[in-house]
């Protein structure tokens, strides 16, 4: 049951990533990109990670992704000549398909030497199947409470940044 | 440790000062917050290694020097940078705030002994430079050098954090300790090159941060479009950061690996050295020699990574401060020179800007002719020394070819940096007498004071760390 479900939805995140790959629409893409990360999350919940598989949903589902959509709605170019259809297309001449062949089988023979001959190791005893956030929290605030506070402080650098560079104070433009 | 905590404080209240109608009381405010955190950051001193919260920083004598340097370079560029009251756009509250927290990102750097330590540092430091990058927001160039840049370091950010994670797989740890005790047991025979592949994605992600080839394409843009007050920032604080970093990283972790990863450093450090001294002949404008003239120091200071060892630790530490206080003082001069003539509303940075600059203004030409000698590595200026401590690391190792291609480099670089001397000397300018602020005046001059004691007397610090 558990290896037909990991394999459903390994296949799912696989299709749909290969799916944004060659789709030319911008919006079939996101939708596929929704389908990835559920596939993703799926597999963190299957592998014990039930605090990872939320707050993967809760981020790149509801977060990201909101914000693409709005992104691609927001830049839209209205095409008056040619129909609907050729809304939200993505133009990108490939040239050099050789040399980029080879690089992509490269990298990709590459990370699967690594990760066939990876021996993985376990970092303390394998975890009993509850749920992890307890853990999580109790080691936030504990042996990591530094980065988690300092964390705190690039936040609000992203906050300062995101408002100055946004901020109109000449009234005259 | 202290300084991290008191610079996170200090921000926040540099940002509650700017509600103040009057932006008069900032500077001397951030100023005397930096000395405050520079007296905290001594106060360790000689106490030997401490680890705080959990081993997640590491306090040493080699911690408190970087730390020191860092500090010394934000306290002049916090000097001369007057305020930003010259400009009515400018927001000082917001660039001092910013300003100190990405400096707890550079402490945090120099100090991290846990991998999450290092990567939130580095993102600290870098989105803080992203906006101040971007921070002329009228300005088409400084608008696309800060999306250059962000574009770029999200990038590099991502192949820094695959390599963290490969090296988690591999070693089961994010600590400095574990991994050093993972990667010198290593059997020969059955490596783990997901270790490997870890440490190359940790290091490509790292080499973009100090701009070493071929991972500077962003450089010479970036550095060009900034406001050259936050240039100079980048080019001293970033890069000495970003090679302690380095140098914990590797002195660290990796020494059992060393075998792997030397070659790659130092094929790296010869590229980069190739194509900043190289790139840095055919500029026209000052502010890009600099540019590629940064490229072409990261490279020097690989040499002394390659090296590894203890000489070659007190070298990098005694570089970047040389190589700070000259790029203060070039960044110095140039701003004000900059400003004299405009070309379509924006300073003039192109050579010609320096011409006949010795008549009117000779503290100006001296402060500047010292800065090119001791980055172009002259004897009796700080620089020479640096070279020759990094040179001599790299000797101890046997690592000789290495040496003779950096020696050979750096007489291409006195052809570039000559030339603004000769511009400021025997070339016939229409430069009035600028005025220069006192304070200002008196950072220029301390700055060209220390290089020319860390040229005359390089060992007062040995044996001190």
């Amino acid at each position: 049951m558990e290896v037909a479900a990991f394999y459903g939805f390994s296949a799912l995140a696989i299709l749909a990533a290969l799916f944004i790959l060659f789709s030319k629409n911008l919006i079939y893409g996101a939708f596929a990109l929704l389908l990835a990360f559920l596939g993703i999350a799926a597999l963190f919940v299957l592998a014990g990670a039930d605090f990872l598989g939320v707050a993967q949903i809760m981020i790149y589902v509801g977060g990201i992704l909101v914000l693409l959509m709005f992104g691609i709605m927001l830049t839209q170019r209205a095409i008056q000549q040619e129909g609907p259809s050729r809304h939200n297309r993505v133009e990108v001449p490939i040239t050099r398909k050789v040399w980029g062949f080879v690089i992509g089988i490269g990298i990709v023979g590459v990370l699967a030497k690594i990760i066939f001959s990876a021996n993985f190791r376990m970092s303390g005893d394998a975890v009993s199947r509850k749920s992890t956030i307890k853990t999580i929290g109790v080691e936030l605030m504990t042996s990591h409470l530094l980065p988690f506070e300092i964390a705190a402080i690039l936040l609000l650098v992203a906050l300062i940044g995101a408002a100055y560079l946004a901020l109109n104070r000449n009234p005259a433009q | 440790m202290y300084p991290i905590v008191l610079l996170s404080f200090f921000g926040i209240v540099t940002l509650f000062l700017g509600f103040s109608k009057s932006k008069n009381i900032l500077l001397p405010a951030t100023l005397l917050f930096l000395i405050i955190a520079l007296a905290g950051n001594f106060l360790e001193w000689n106490k030997g290694p401490l680890l705080y919260f959990y081993d997640m920083l590491r306090v040493d004598n080699v911690t408190l020097a970087f730390n020191g340097i860092i500090l010394l370079s934000a306290f002049m560029i916090f000097a001369i940078s007057g305020g930003f009251q010259d400009n009515p756009d400018s927001e000082p509250a917001e660039y001092f705030g910013l300003m100190l927290f990405s400096l707890v990102g550079a402490l945090m750097m120099v100090g991290f002994q846990h991998l999450i330590m290092l990567f939130i540092g580095v993102e600290i430091l870098s989105v803080a430079m992203y906006v101040l990058t971007g921070s002329n927001k009228r300005n088409l160039r400084s608008n696309e050098a800060a999306l250059k840049y962000f574009l770029m370091g999200a990038f590099a950010t991502g192949f820094m954090l695959f390599g963290i994670t490969l090296l988690y797989g591999a070693t089961g740890s994010f600590k400095l300790e574990q991994i050093q005790g993972f990667a010198s047991n290593m059997q020969v025979g059955s490596e783990s090159y997901i270790l490997y592949a870890g440490l190359l994605l940790l290091l490509i992600g790292m080499l973009f941060k100090v701009s070493a080839a071929p991972f500077h394409f962003w450089t010479p843009d970036v550095y060009e479009g900034a406001p050259t007050i936050f240039t100079t920032f980048m080019s001293t604080v970033v890069k000495t950061a970003g090679f302690a970093a380095l140098f914990r990283l590797l002195s660290g972790s990796f020494t059992g690996v060393y075998g792997f990863w030397w070659i790659v450093i130092a094929a790296i450090a010869v590229l980069t050295l190739l194509v900043g001294n190289i790139g840095a002949t055919s500029q026209n404008s000052f502010k890009r020699m600099l540019a590629y003239s940064g490229i072409s120091h990261a490279g020097y200071l690989l040499i002394a990574l390659t090296a590894l060892s203890k000489p070659s630790q007190n070298a990098i530490i005694f570089y970047s401060l040389a190589y700070s206080l000259s790029t203060i003082c070039a960044f110095g001069v140039l701003m004000l020179v900059s400003k004299e003539k405009t070309i379509g509303g924006q300073p003039n940075e192109y050579y010609d800007a320096f011409n006949g600059l010795a008549k009117q203004n000779p503290l100006l030409a001296f402060v500047l002719t010292v800065s090119m000698l001791s980055l172009a590595g002259i004897p009796l200026t700080a620089g020479f020394w640096g070279k020759f401590f990094i040179f001599t690391s790299a000797a101890e190792r046997g690592i000789i070819w290495i040496t003779v291609i950096a020696v050979l480099m750096s007489t291409v670089g006195i052809y570039y940096y000559f030339r603004v001397i000769i511009s400021s000397y025997l070339k016939e300018g229409d430069l009035v007498k600028i005025r220069v602020a006192p304070f200002y005046k008196v950072i220029l001059v301390l700055a060209t004071f220390l290089t020319i004691l860390f040229g005359l007397a390089p060992g007062i610090f040995e044996g001190l760390i």
